[in-house]
C-alpha cells in the first residue's frame, strides 16, 4: 500500500507539472510572435594569460545562463567567445572580429577596464551594444551611448563598506594600502582616499605595492608601527589574501576594509584564518537567502565543481539583462537592443535589484560583508 | 565592398606596427647591440603622442613626430653610457631602463595618469573621417561603411609609414652607414682599426632603433586610442625580440616577415592561443639551435631572386 | 620599527642573494646569462609547495624534491638550449641569451597551464616558529634563510677557489679549448655548473615559499629580474658580489618603503644598475672592466 501511495504521488506531481507546463506553453503561444528570437552574442574574455582566472569565471557564468535561456526557447542565443589575453590590441581585434566577421548583435565583455577603453569606442562607433561585466574603472560608460556595464564600480562599493565599518568600530585613524600598477585597484584607492577625507579620518600612511611582489612585509611593518584603527586596502583578491596573511602574522590585527575586488571565496582560501575581520562591499553574496541565488550557486557548482565568485555572478546577470532586453526589443537589431538595454529598470538577478542610470551605469545597493568563522557573512 | 572587413584591416594594422617594431630592434642588432629597452622607447613615443594630443590639442602628425624624436633623444641618452657595455651587459641595462621607465609611467601620476593610462586619444581613422566629413565627404560615396573607411584609413597610413621605414633602412643598409654597421657587427676592433668611428655609429644605430620604437608607439597610441603602462612591459620587449629572431636579423625583410607572420598566425589560430606563449618560447629555442640567423637570411633572398629571374614571368 | 624593517630587508636580501648566486655561477663559467634561472627557481617553489601541502611530508623532503626537479631542469636546459649553441662557428654570444629567454617564456607559461595564475599558499608549521628579542619577533625561517645563503656563498667560494673540480671549472671558464686540451671534460663541467646553479634556484624557491607563505607563476620573472640586476650591481661572476648585492638590494627596497615612497620599490634594482654601470661598469666586486669581456 505504501508503495502505491508513492507511485500515486509521483504520478500526481508529474500530471500537475505537465498541466502547469502546458499552461506556460499556452501563454507563450498566445504571444503575437511565436518564433524564437535568434541572435548571436559575442563575448570577449581572458582565456589565456595572467587574468585567465577572471575570464574563466566570466565565461562559465555566461555559458550557464546561455544554457538556461536557450532551454526556455523564446530566445536562442549563439555565443561567440573570443580571447583577449588581457591585452588591449587583442581585445580590439576580437571586438572587430565579432562586430564585422561574426556580425554579433551585442558584445559582453571585455574583462578589464583597459581593454574596454579600446574595444568600447570601436563598438560604439559601429553601433554595437557592449556591456562590461567586470569593468569598474571611471569613465567606462562615458565612452558612448552603446557602452554599458553591470559591474558595481568601486565608487559605489567602497563608500558602503567604509561607512559601515567606521560607524561600527569607531575608526579615527587609518592607513591606506593599494596596488598602484593596476587600474582597478588604483581607482579603488582614489575612492577610498576621497571617502576617508570626507569622513574626516586621519590618514596615517599611504603605501603602494606592485603586481607579482612576493613580500608586503616592509609596507605592513610600517603600517603596523603607526597603529591605525583600520587599514583600507584596495587590492584584488589574489594579492589581498596574501597581504592579509602577512599582516596578521606580524600582529596587525585591525579590521581591513576592501572594495569589490577583495570579495572572493579565494581570499579565505589563500589567507585561511587571517581573513577574519575583512570587510568588503559587494553586490554578490553567495550565501544570500534568496532562491535565485541558491539555485544559481547550486547549478554553477554542479556544472563547474566550484562555487561561483562575483565575476561569474555578474556575467550570469549580464547575460540575462542582455536577453531580457532582446525580448523587449523583439528583434535582433543592434540599435533597438541598445534602446531596450538602456531602458532596463529593476531587473531582479542573482546580484539583487539592478537598474541602469541615465548614463548606462549601475544602480544597485551593495551588501556589506565581513569574514567571520571562515566565510563571508552580512555585516551590521 | 562587403569583403573589406575592418577586422582583417585591424589585424593588418597591428602587423604593420609590429613590423616597424621589428625593424627597430633589427637596426640596433645590425651593429651587434641587443636592446631589450625597445618596449620602453615605444612607451615614450606612445605617451608623448597621447598626452600632446589629448591635453594640448596638438595635431596628430606633430604629436607622432614629437614622440618619435623624444624617443630617439632618449635613445642617445641611454645609448652613450650604454656604449661602455657590450653584449649581455647592454641587454640587461636596457631591460632595466625599460622597467624604470614603466615605474615612472606608473608613479608620475600628474603627468601620465598612473596605471589608469591615457584614454580617449584621437584615433587616426576617426579624425580623418571627421575632417573629411566637415568637407562634405561621405564614405558611402566610395561604397564604404564608416567603420570600413576608418579601418582602411588607419591601415593605409600605417602601410605608408611601414613602406617608408623599410625603404629608408633598406637604402641605409646599402650605404656607407650600413656597411659600417655590418663591419662593427662582424668585428668591432677590426672596424675601429679600419678607421670606422665605432662610437658614432653605435650610438647612431641605437638611437635610430629607439626613434623607430617611439614612432611605432605613437602610431600605436593613435590606432588604439588608449595607452597604459601595462602596454610596455618586459613581455613586449621579448615579443619585439622574437620578431627579429624568428624572421631573421641579418636582412631587414627578416624582422618584417617575423612581425607579420607572428601577428597573423596567432590571430588565425585563436583556438590554440592558449598555447601561444609556450610556442613563442619553444620557437626562440628552436631558432637558436637550428637556424640562428632566422627564417630569412641574405642567402635565402639571393636564392629567391635568382629563381625569380630564372622563371619567365 | 627600524629593527623589524632591518630583519625584513635581510630576509629579502638573503633570498635575492641565493637567486643571484645561481646566475653568477653560470655567468662566471659560461659567460652566459641564464634568463631561465628565475623560472627554474619558480618551479622549485612549486615542487616544494606541492610536496608540503599534498603529501604533508616534512620540509627536508620538500627541499630534496625541489632540488631534484630543478637539477633535472638544469640538465635539460643545458642539453637542449645551451649545448647545441656551443662552439658553433659564428654563433653570437647573444644566441644563448635569446634561447634561455625562450626557455623562460616557455616555463612561465607551462607553469600557468599547470598551476594557474593565482596564488598558492605555502604552509608549514616551521614558518610559525618565532622568538622575541626585545621589541621584535624573529622567525626561525628568517634565520635559516640567512644561514643558508651564507653557507651557499661560502661553499661556492671554497669550491671554486680550493678544490680540484673547482679549479677545473675555473679553467673551463678561462678558456674552453685549452681546458679541454688539458684533459678537463668541459661538457661535463659545464653541465655540472648549470645543474648546481639550478638546484640552488630550487633551494631559493622553497625558501621564498617559507618566508612569504605564498607563491605564483609570476615570481620567477620578478625575482629573476632582480637577480639579474644584482649580479650586474655586484659584479658579474663574483660570488661575494652576488651576496653583497642581494643584501644591499633587499635592505634598500625595504627602507625605501619604510622611509620613502613605496611606489618606486620595484624600480630601485634597475636604477641601481644604471647608476653602477655609469660609475663602475664592472660592478662593485667585479675585477675585469666590462670592455675586456666579450
Amino acid at each position: 500500500m505504501k508503495r502505491n501511495g508513492r507511485v500515486f504521488a509521483i504520478v500526481a506531481c508529474a500530471l500537475f507539472a505537465f498541466v502547469f507546463m502546458g499552461a506556460e506553453k499556452a501563454k507563450k503561444a498566445a504571444k503575437p510572435k511565436g518564433e524564437p528570437i535568434r541572435a548571436k552574442i559575442g563575448v570577449i574574455s581572458i582565456i589565456t594569460g595572467a587574468g585567465a582566472g577572471y575570464g574563466e569565471a566570466i565565461t562559465n557564468g555566461i555559458k550557464l545562463a546561455r544554457d538556461e535561456v536557450n532551454a526556455k526557447g523564446d530566445v536562442l542565443i549563439d555565443l561567440k567567445i573570443e580571447d583577449s589575453s588581457g591585452k588591449q590590441e587583442q581585445a580590439l581585434a576580437a571586438a572587430q572580429k565579432l562586430i564585422n566577421s561574426e556580425k554579433v548583435v551585442a558584445i559582453i565583455g571585455p574583462t578589464l577596464s583597459n581593454e574596454m577603453m579600446v574595444a568600447g569606442p570601436e563598438a560604439n562607433a559601429s553601433g554595437v551594444p557592449i556591456m562590461g561585466t567586470s569593468t569598474t574603472a571611471k569613465g567606462i560608460t562615458q565612452i558612448g551611448k552603446f557602452v554599458f556595464r553591470n559591474s558595481l564600480p568601486e565608487s559605489q562599493a567602497i563608500p558602503a563598506s567604509i561607512g559601515k565599518a567606521v560607524k561600527k568600530y569607531n575608526i579615527r585613524k587609518v592607513a591606506l594600502l593599494y596596488g598602484n600598477d593596476d587600474v582597478f585597484t588604483k581607482s579603488g584607492f582614489d575612492t577610498m582616499k576621497e571617502v576617508a577625507e570626507k569622513l574626516k579620518l586621519k590618514i596615517l600612511a599611504i603605501e603602494e605595492f606592485q603586481k607579482g611582489q612576493a613580500d608586503y612585509k616592509a609596507q605592513l611593518t610600517k603600517i603596523a608601527s603607526l597603529k591605525p584603527d583600520a587599514v583600507f586596502c584596495s587590492a584584488l583578491y589574489n594579492e589581498g589574501g596574501v597581504i592579509l596573511a602577512q599582516a596578521r602574522k606580524m600582529g596587525l590585527k585591525v579590521p581591513f576594509v576592501g572594495g569589490n575586488g577583495f570579495n572572493s571565496p579565494k581570499v579565505i582560501e589563500i589567507a585561511k584564518g587571517a581573513a577574519e575581520g575583512l570587510i568588503v562591499a559587494t553586490p554578490w553574496f553567495a550565501d544570500k537567502n534568496d532562491p535565485k541565488v541558491k539555485a544559481f550557486v547550486a547549478k554553477y557548482e554542479k556544472a563547474y565543481g566550484k562555487k561561483p565568485d562575483q565575476f561569474a555572478a555578474q556575467a550570469y546577470d549580464a547575460f540575462y539583462i542582455m536577453t531580457n532586453a532582446l525580448k523587449a526589443a523583439g528583434t535582433a537589431d543592434r540599435a533597438k537592443l541598445r534602446d531596450a538595454l538602456a531602458a532596463t529598470r529593476n531587473f531582479h538577478g542573482v546580484l539583487g535589484k539592478f537598474s541602469f542610470d541615465a548614463e548606462r551605469d549601475v544602480v544597485m545597493t551593495p551588501n556589506v560583508l565581513i569574514v567571520k568563522g571562515g566565510k563571508f557573512t552580512i555585516f551590521n | 565592398m562587403e569583403w573589406l572587413n575592418p577586422y582583417h584591416l585591424q589585424v593588418a594594422s597591428f602587423m604593420l606596427i609590429n613590423a616597424i617594431l621589428g625593424v627597430s630592434i633589427y637596426v640596433t642588432l645590425s651593429t651587434g647591440q641587443l636592446s631589450l629597452g625597445n618596449a620602453g622607447f615605444m612607451g615614450i613615443g606612445a605617451y608623448t603622442a597621447a598626452l600632446l594630443s589629448t591635453q594640448h590639442q596638438v595635431p596628430i602628425p606633430v604629436g607622432i613626430l614629437a614622440g618619435s624624436l623624444l624617443a630617439g633623444a632618449a635613445g642617445i641618452l641611454v645609448g652613450i653610457p650604454a656604449l661602455r657595455l657590450s653584449g649581455v651587459y647592454l641587454a640587461i641595462a636596457t631591460l632595466g631602463f625599460g622597467e624604470v621607465l614603466r615605474a615612472v609611467l606608473i608613479n608620475w601620476e600628474s603627468l601620465t595618469g598612473g596605471a589608469v593610462g591615457v584614454a580617449a586619444i584621437p584615433q587616426m581613422g576617426r579624425v580623418i573621417l571627421a575632417w573629411a566629413g566637415d568637407r562634405g565627404f561621405s564614405p558611402e560615396s566610395l561604397g564604404l561603411q564608416s567603420n570600413q573607411f576608418i579601418s582602411l584609413a588607419v591601415f593605409l597610413i600605417l602601410l605608408l609609414c611601414t613602406i617608408l621605414t623599410v625603404a629608408f633602412f633598406l637604402r641605409l643598409s646599402r650605404s656607407r652607414v650600413g656597411r659600417a654597421y655590418a663591419a662593427i657587427r662582424l668585428d668591432e676592433s677590426a672596424a675601429s682599426a679600419a678607421g670606422i668611428p665605432v662610437t658614432y655609429y653605435k650610438v647612431l644605430a641605437f638611437s635610430q632603433g629607439a626613434l623607430l620604437s617611439g614612432f611605432a608607439g605613437a602610431l600605436f597610441a593613435h590606432a588604439t586610442s588608449f595607452v597604459s603602462p601595462g602596454d610596455f612591459t618586459y613581455h613586449r620587449a621579448v615579443e619585439i625580440l622574437v620578431f627579429a629572431v624568428f624572421g631573421g636579423s641579418e636582412h631587414i625583410f627578416g624582422p618584417v616577415f617575423g612581425a607579420a607572420f607572428l601577428t597573423v598566425v596567432p590571430e588565425a589560430l585563436r583556438s590554440i592561443s592558449d598555447y601561444r606563449y609556450i610556442l613563442y618560447g619553444l620557437l626562440l629555442v628552436l631558432m637558436m639551435v637550428f637556424r640562428p640567423q632566422g627564417v630569412i637570411d641574405p642567402a635565402l633572398l639571393r636564392r629567391v631572386r635568382r629563381s625569380g629571374k630564372g622563371t619567365p614571368a | 620599527m627600524f629593527l623589524e624593517q632591518m630583519i625584513n630587508g635581510i630576509t629579502l636580501g638573503s633570498i635575492y642573494a641565493i637567486v643571484a648566486l645561481g646566475y653568477t655561477l653560470v655567468f662566471g663559467v659560461l659567460d652566459i646569462i641564464n634568463m631561465a634561472h628565475g623560472e627554474i627557481f619558480m618551479f622549485g617553489a612549486f615542487v616544494g609547495m606541492l610536496i608540503v601541502s599534498k603529501t604533508g611530508a616534512p620540509l627536508p623532503v620538500a627541499f630534496l624534491g625541489a632540488i631534484a626537479v630543478t637539477a633535472a631542469m638544469g640538465l635539460l636546459l643545458e642539453r637542449f638550449a645551451l649545448r647545441p649553441l656551443r662552439g658553433r662557428p659564428g654563433a653570437s654570444h647573444l644566441a644563448s641569451l635569446i634561447s634561455t629567454i625562450g626557455v623562460s617564456i616557455l616555463l612561465e607559461n607551462v607553469a600557468h597551464k599547470i598551476f594557474g595564475a593565482g596564488n598558492h599558499i605555502f604552509e608549514t608549521t616551521f614558518a610559525d616558529i618565532g622568538f622575541r628579542v626585545g621589541p621584535v619577533t624573529i622567525y626561525l625561517v628568517q634565520v635559516v634563510i640567512l644561514l643558508i645563503s651564507l653557507l651557499l656563498m661560502a661553499g661556492l667560494a671554497l669550491w671554486l677557489g680550493r678544490t680540484r673540480s673547482g679549479k677545473a671549472l675555473r679553467a673551463t671558464a678561462e678558456n674552453l679549448e685549452t681546458a679541454g686540451l688539458l684533459g678537463v671534460d668541459t661538457n661535463r663541467m659545464i653541465t655540472a655548473t648549470v645543474v648546481i646553479a639550478s638546484a640552488m634556484g630550487g633551494i631559493a624557491g622553497v625558501l621564498v615559499g617559507m618566508a612569504f607563505n605564498y607563491i605564483n607563476n609570476q615570481i620567477g620573472l620578478s625575482m629573476g629580474l632582480k637577480g639579474l640586476a644584482i649580479i650586474i650591481f655586484g659584479g658579474m661572476g663574483s660570488v661575494y658580489g652576488a651576496m653583497a648585492g642581494g643584501l644591499i638590494l633587499g635592505l634598500s627596497e625595504t627602507f625605501v618603503v619604510a622611509y620613502g615612497s613605496s611606489g618606486y620599490r620595484d624600480a630601485i634594482a634597475f636604477i641601481a644598475i644604471i647608476v653602477i654601470l655609469l660609475i663602475k661598469p664592472q660592478g662593485l666586486f667585479g675585477q675585469a672592466p666590462a670592455e675586456a669581456r666579450r
